[in-house]
């Protein structure tokens, strides 16, 4: 089991946050961190990147509905990416692509925001 | 001849058409999983191929027991997904297909001329599943066997592939059910796991919060739980604000439910609940008692909460609840233990202030002993060596028990051996004592005091007692007990007015003298009963003869028995006997 862990980087100005590992309910609270930090900071507009990220819990996903509407009070917006197979089912299973945009790459993201500012 | 030829190789194409055109068809029908597209083709390919300007397609509703247009090309006074009833005699109900003529009133709701239309019953080989309504040809010719055998063929071939499609969805929903059911339960299984490691009850408030939001698909969340008689807010999430005490109270005492679905009624009562956008309360109630009060706001996609979102909601809680509560016990337990730590180190500090081994005084047979009834207790005795080389004797007894009496006990101990050194009277000494204790101590603590010196070169003991149970003094030989209640009021009830009076008093070889705290004779047997000081005199007496220890001995078993070994007060014994 590879251990969970968040990297922040910054691309063309948005805030990529790269996960690795499994985000269950022991590891929500570094996700839930790292999100308090980019919002006190004013910074919404956030990526994150799943490319690495074996295995998501509900507390998981239960992080990124505590701070959505947060983020796009300050007129910004979380967007998803790269997920595997797995994770974006239990996304999907629980109704998320509903509320969040989910892309196969975090080009496609960045597009996104670009093209919607 | 010719002609004859030309229209039997035109038929021979035109079946070889349509049957290519079943063939296709029925192979897309059969990999096509949509329904709206198999009705949409079923519809398309009979118009084109049968020169139809209107058709529609009704599918049964076994609930409702009616059929519900899902498609129509024309037919504008049929409405798409409103629902139909069809009226068929007997005979019309078992046919594949049959024509409708002008007087028809086969959808009686529907004003609609059908004359010259055909129905096709749009079944498989067990069931029943809809009509296909066909206007006439816009020719105006009629169909022709060849174009009602076609119109039959696609309408079977269709209609199982509609099964098909049907059976699909229903398994896809169940699939996508079981696997939401699966991920609930690994949920759980997680969510146990980890709270069993957790103390911090913050850490699985928030991983609660985290799970519920996640699993149920919702924003808005509150958790409120009870400690005691008081309620607090665990957690929050969204557009929860935070609540005043007042308004907890409130909320936690009304939505006594299981399960309440909050309503205007609710939402005009309590306005923290309607700011806050909580549709749903939950109360959680673990071995009869309501022990938590949780509120969620309406899912992010509006999809209503179903029975195995509240089971769901109801496992998560208990487990977080419990795990809630077990923090708070071992947070009890932590404390107590740490309490009996101290106790025991306090115990150990006040067996240290007094005199241990007893020391041996020559001219006297000494014994002494204290029993405290919890860990530590408010009796005190003491011996000590005066600086003249004379001994001091004391004993006292503190109101109360417990640590509060120890502590005063220990303040006793500590002015009596700062004194010691002190060229000063046994008498001027107490209202030194009383003086400071009245000043230092609480106006309902008291303590009674009784001490003496011993001066060995004329074996007089010189005695002061402050309010203490008189000490029994034997005389060798005689039967009648000399009580010594010489001295003053007990230390600490008032400043020292009248000077404390010291009294000597001979004594003799075989002299017996008996000090001891109420705990000897305010002892209760089963009825009641207080030990009393005619029992302990009769038990000296009847023991007069022994050394001090077996005497005080004797009254210690005496007093054990009678109480049936349980002391509910410290109790203290020093005896002391002239030898020569």
């Amino acid at each position: 089991m590879k251990t969970f862990k968040i990297e922040q980087r910054n691309s063309d100005g948005f805030e990529i946050l790269d996960l690795y590992g499994e985000l269950d309910a022991h590891t929500a609270s570094q996700l839930e961190e790292s999100l308090k930090n980019l919002i006190s900071n004013h910074k919404s507009n956030i990526i994150v990147n799943f490319r690495e990220l074996d295995y998501i819990a509900s507390a998981g996903l239960g992080v990124f509905m505590a701070y959505i509407e947060d983020v796009r009070t300050i007129g910004g917006d979380i967007k998803l990416s790269n997920m595997n197979d797995k994770v974006y089912n239990v996304f999907d299973l629980l109704g998320f692509p509903t509320l969040y945009d989910i892309f196969d790459d975090e080009k496609q993201a960045i597009n996104k925001f670009l093209s919607d500012s | 001849m010719i002609n004859v030829k030309i229209d039997h190789s035109k038929e021979n194409s035109h079946s070889k058409f349509e049957l290519k055109t079943v063939l296709e068809t029925s192979r897309m029908l059969v990999e096509s999983r949509d329904s709206a597209f198999i009705i949409n083709n079923l519809l398309l390919i009979l118009m084109g191929r049968l020169l139809v300007t209107k058709a529609a397609i009704f599918i049964h509703d076994p609930v409702k027991e009616t059929y519900c247009l899902k498609k129509r090309k024309g037919f504008d006074k049929f409405q798409e997904g409103s629902h139909y009833n069809f009226e068929l005699n007997s005979e019309q109900v078992n046919q594949s297909y049959f024509e409708l003529t002008g007087n028809s009133n086969l959808i009686p709701s529907a004003d609609a001329d059908l004359n010259n239309c055909y129905l096709f019953n749009l079944r498989t080989s067990n069931n029943h599943h809809g009509y296909l309504l066909l206007g006439p040809k816009a020719n105006n010719r009629k169909f022709n066997p060849e174009d009602l055998e076609f119109a039959e063929s696609l309408c079977i071939i269709s209609t199982a592939a509609l099964v098909n499609s049907q059976l699909f969805t229903e398994l896809t929903t169940t699939y996508r059910n079981l696997d939401r059911r699966i991920h609930e339960l690994n949920t759980l299984f997680d969510l146990s796991k980890e709270f069993n490691l957790l103390v911090d009850r913050d850490k699985i408030s928030s991983i609660f919060k985290f799970a519920l939001l996640g699993q149920l698909f919702i924003r808005t969340f509150f958790l409120i739980y009870k400690t005691g008689d008081s309620y607090s807010l665990l957690a929050s999430s969204g557009a929860v604000t935070k609540p005043s005490q007042k308004q907890i109270d409130r909320i936690f005492s009304e939505a006594d439910e299981d399960i309440i679905v909050v309503d205007d009624d609710l939402r005009n009562r309590h306005d923290w609940i309607n700011k806050s956008h909580i549709t749903t309360l939950f109360s959680v109630t673990i071995q009869n008692e309501r022990v938590a009060l949780i509120g969620v706001g309406e899912r992010v996609n509006k999809i209503p909460f179903s029975d195995a979102d509240y089971n769901f909601l109801k496992s998560l809680a208990n487990l977080a609840v419990i795990s809630i509560q077990k923090t708070f016990f071992l947070e009890e337990r932590i404390d107590k233990e740490r309490m009996e730590e101290e106790l025991s180190i306090a115990k150990a500090i006040q067996e240290g202030l007094l005199p241990d081994p007893i020391p041996e005084i020559a001219g006297v047979d000494l014994a002494a002993k204290t029993i405290s009834s919890r860990e530590v207790g408010g009796d005190y005795f003491d011996i000590a060596e005066a600086p003249d080389g004379n001994t001091i004797f004391a004993i006292a007894d503190v109101t109360g028990k417990g640590v509060p009496a120890a502590l005063l006990m220990a303040n006793l101990q500590s002015m009596l051996h700062v004194l010691l050194p002190v060229e000063i009277t046994l008498s001027e000494a107490t209202d030194r004592i009383n003086n400071i204790i009245h000043k230092n101590t609480p106006s309902d603590k008291f303590i009674t005091f009784f001490w003496a010196k011993y001066i060995n070169d004329h074996k007089i003991l010189r005695y002061v007692n402050a309010g203490h149970n008189p000490p029994l003094l034997l005389r060798f030989g005689e039967d009648e007990f000399i009580e010594l209640t010489d001295g003053g009021l007990l230390l600490g009830a008032m400043e020292t007015m009248m000077p404390y009076v010291q009294t000597d008093i001979q004594l003799n070889s075989g002299d017996l003298l008996v000090c001891y705290t109420d705990g000897i004779d305010e002892t209760m047997n089963a009825g009641d009963e207080e030990y009393g000081t005619k029992r302990l005199k009769d038990c000296i007496v009847s023991n007069r003869d022994k050394s001090s220890q077996e005497i005080l001995d004797a009254i210690v078993n005496s007093v054990k028995e009678y109480s049936g070994n349980k002391f509910s007060d410290d109790l203290t014994l020093l005896v002391l006997k002239a030898c020569d």
